[in-house]
């Protein structure tokens, strides 16, 4: 399939590449835009931010593949980052996990047929003082995870709602 | 003169300098793989690191502030510096492995770093014995390893492209490959993929690293990650003899090495000349090392009935002898060759000269739009411009044509003229065609009588490059009549030296049945009672220098000291 870009996307590229002296820092923000776009930067579309960019393909694949948030290829709707690293493992990270993939029968790393949901197992995303979390679509985070929440998390997800943004008390901030 | 301190020594320096550079030039040492003098420092294997301080000075009087002992109080760096992207500044004070603990053990712990998820396959590498990472382990790594759990495994036997493979596991990330097609041959074909332990180079993806100069790769790659698809597991490093010699499948001229082990050339790698390649050559030169073990003419042949028959060396003398005889001198025609070094033509030139035929002609091999700018030219001939140079007569291929038309007695001189269709076979019938080959061709087939030849790997000779810089060959292959032992300038491996024909490691049919054209010439005018002294490159030069303006100064000893020297050309150096 080839991938193109359209015409806003076009001039949104324009501006990115006018912040910067040269081309090349506007591969990751470009990424992003086709990101957005496609849903996902597989080699076909990283081929097309080269091309739109004048810069070696080989570059965009390495910056491509740097980063987990790019998807190297196609995935669900929604991608549900689930942390199992040290303190979301100690609070029950793995029990979430396993039990989002037999609700959704599939395994971390897979997508679900219907291509609404992808499930990969992460390393820490910075949230233990809510653990276990997981993650949305590199966008939300869903703390101090049970199975219901993720039940309803997945029931309203199905039906295109996605959580709100969760405000955190800190032991030094109060909400 | 500014000043800086290593290891309690005092050197003075100009101008902007690489610390780490700086060290090796004076001839000290410190552990390294990233860094490489031709291209940019990133600094990311952290391998060269140093303690450096600054000389503290009074801000008020720009005096150097002086302890209770007289010596000069030195503010240290807060942490240890990467030597190879310091720039060395005046009065700066550094400490290396030699002198200092904490270096020595940053470098051990560095090393134990780098070698955490490293195969250590050593015996099955082919890197291993000219391995940066073999040897400074060696010498400053760590004596095992703390790190007891799996090593993280990488895709192996990766054709990266037509020329190189690669061993991700190797791969210590150091980016010189990267770079090296970023900064050097400028294909940016390649790239790091992924991170942390994770990563290695690759190309993007579904493309070949077809780069004209990927081959370099494997070179500098300071691991055993890339390796030549060609030469891998072909032979270990220190069975090989390394002898200095010259591109010849194109008219740059890189200076190069090759590599023998039991008399065959196994795989041809850049030498160093600023003033010609830097570091590098094209993938194309390294193919030639074919020419010199296949498919070479071997012992005089004559054609009997349109079949070449090979015959004795006094038949092939005798025959040609009597030929030049019996044939009106104005009716022979003697073809030089650009293919061939300077003191080849210059002997067929004293040939033609003392029998009082016309000056020797050729014909230049150029390709146009063939070059690329960078180490690939045009011309696909290594000595264009010594034939010139020389005084022979260039001809193109028409009017070459029309000489040999005219001509009864051709002796042409290593020229592949039919394969690269200068001339067609129909145009030498009825001809009497001697040929003097290296190896078998389109060319050859036509001969009458052919005579077999040494190689640029075979002799000792000179060759002027397009930018007119003569650089010279040495023999690194033994033919049937010469002997390593007996010849100064050839080396001898390990396996040279101990071996005896009667080792099951010497092959005889790999020396070849062949003789420098001069020496046949020299025999020939002997026979034919000319007085014909030329016995070898160093001495035909000699006379060459003397006689021709053009070579004046020019001797091999010279061209050793400077590597080479230029003749009056533009004078270019590589800088990508
Ligand atoms: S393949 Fe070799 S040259 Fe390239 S990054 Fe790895 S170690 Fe360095
Ligand atoms: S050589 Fe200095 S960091 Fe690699």
């Amino acid at each position: 399939m080839a991938y193109e870009f359209t015409k806003e996307d076009l001039e949104q590229i324009e501006k990115i590449k006018a912040k910067f002296p040269e081309v090349k820092p506007a591969t990751l923000p470009v990424l992003w835009v086709a990101q957005n776009r496609f849903g996902h930067v597989e080699p076909e579309v990283q081929r097309l931010v080269a091309e739109t960019l004048g810069l070696p393909e080989a570059h965009v694949h390495g910056v491509a593949t740097f980063y987990t948030q790019y998807y190297k290829e196609k995935m669900g709707k929604y991608v549900l980052d689930v942390c199992t690293c040290l303190s979301c493992q100690l609070c029950g990270g793995y029990d979430i996990l396993h039990h989002i993939e037999d609700k959704l029968g599939i395994k971390a790393g897979e997508t679900t047929e219907d291509g609404m949901f992808s499930v990969q197992q992460v390393e820490c995303l910075g949230a233990c003082g809510y653990a276990p979390m997981l993650q949305v679509t590199n966008g939300k985070y869903v703390n101090h995870l049970t199975k219901e929440k993720v039940d309803n998390l997945i029931k309203a997800l199905k039906e295109g709602k996605e959580p709100d943004y969760e405000q955190m008390e800190m032991p030094l901030r109060k909400v | 003169m500014p000043e800086v301190f290593i290891d309690g020594k005092r050197f003075e320096y100009e101008g902007e300098q690489r610390l780490l550079q700086f060290i090796l030039d004076n001839g000290m040492e410190i552990p390294f793989f990233c860094y490489h003098p031709s291209m940019s420092a990133p600094a990311n294997c952290r391998q060269c690191m140093v303690k450096i301080g600054q000389p503290k000075k009074d801000r008020e009087t720009g005096e150097f502030e002086l302890d209770e002992n007289g010596e000069r109080k030195i503010v240290w760096f807060p942490k240890l510096q990467t030597a190879c992207n310091t720039m060395i500044a005046d009065g700066m004070v550094v400490l290396t492995q030699e002198t200092d603990e904490l270096v020595e053990r940053a470098q051990k712990d560095t090393l134990e770093f780098i070698l955490a998820n490293h195969p250590l396959d050593c015996p099955i590498c082919d890197q291993a014995g000219e391995c940066p990472l073999q040897i400074q382990t060696y010498k400053y790594g760590p004596e095992g390893s703390r790190f007891e759990v799996k090593k993280v495994h990488k895709p192996k036997r990766v054709q990266l492209g037509p020329r190189v493979i690669l061993d991700a596991e190797r791969c210590i990330n150091c980016t010189r490959c990267v770079r090296f097609t970023d900064e050097i041959s400028k294909s940016h074909q390649l790239t790091i993929m992924q991170r942390g332990d994770k990563n290695y180079p690759v190309t993007a993806p579904g493309r070949e690293f077809d780069d004209a100069y990927s081959l370099n790769t494997v070179d500098i790659c300071p691991v055993g990650a890339l390796t030549s698809a060609d030469f891998r597991f072909k032979a270990r490093v220190w069975e090989m003899n390394q002898t200095p010699s010259i591109d010849i499948s194109n008219g740059k001229g890189c200076n190069i090495d090759l590599w023998t082990r039991d008399n065959l050339i196994l795989r041809i790698t850049p030498r160093y000349n600023e003033a010609v390649n830097d570091h590098w050559m094209p993938d194309i030169g390294r193919e030639a090392y074919k020419l010199f073990n296949e498919n070479r003419v071997q012992r005089p042949a004559q054609k009997l009935d349109d079949e070449q028959i090979n015959s004795s060396w006094n038949n092939a003398f005798e025959t040609l002898a009597e030929k030049i005889e019996s044939t009106d001198k104005k009716e022979i025609l003697f073809i030089g060759s650009p293919h061939a070094s300077v003191e080849e033509n210059y002997s067929l030139m004293t040939l033609a000269n003392l029998l009082g035929a016309k000056t020797p002609v050729f014909t230049t091999n150029i390709i146009e739009g063939y070059g690329d700018g960078f180490l690939l030219d045009d011309d696909q001939a290594p000595n264009t411009n010594g034939c010139r140079l020389l005084g022979l007569e260039e001809k193109d291929a028409k009017s070459l044509k029309k000489e040999v038309k005219s001509a009864k007695l051709i002796v042409l001189l290593n020229d592949n003229l039919i394969d690269r269709e200068v001339l067609e076979a129909g145009d030498l019938n009825d001809k009497f065609v001697a040929v003097f080959a290296t190896n078998r061709t389109e060319t050859s087939k036509v001969a009458n009588i052919l005579i077999p030849v040494t190689t640029a790997a075979e002799h000792a000779a000179s060759y002027v490059n397009v930018d007119k810089r003569i650089q010279r060959t040495f023999p690194a292959k033994e033919t049937k009549y010469t002997d390593r032992r007996l010849d100064i300038e050839m080396s001898e491996g390990r396996l040279d030296r101990y071996g005896t024909s009667f080792d099951n490691w010497v092959t005889e049919d790999n020396k070849v049945d062949c003789i420098p054209f001069w020496n046949f010439v020299s025999q020939l005018g002997e026979r034919l009672g000319l007085k014909i002294e030329l016995r070898n490159g160093r001495e035909i030069l000699d006379e060459i220098s003397n006689k021709i303006p053009a070579f004046s100064g020019v001797s091999y000893e010279e061209m050793d000291v400077q590597s080479g020297i230029s003749l009056g050309g533009k004078k270019e150096t590589v800088k990508s």
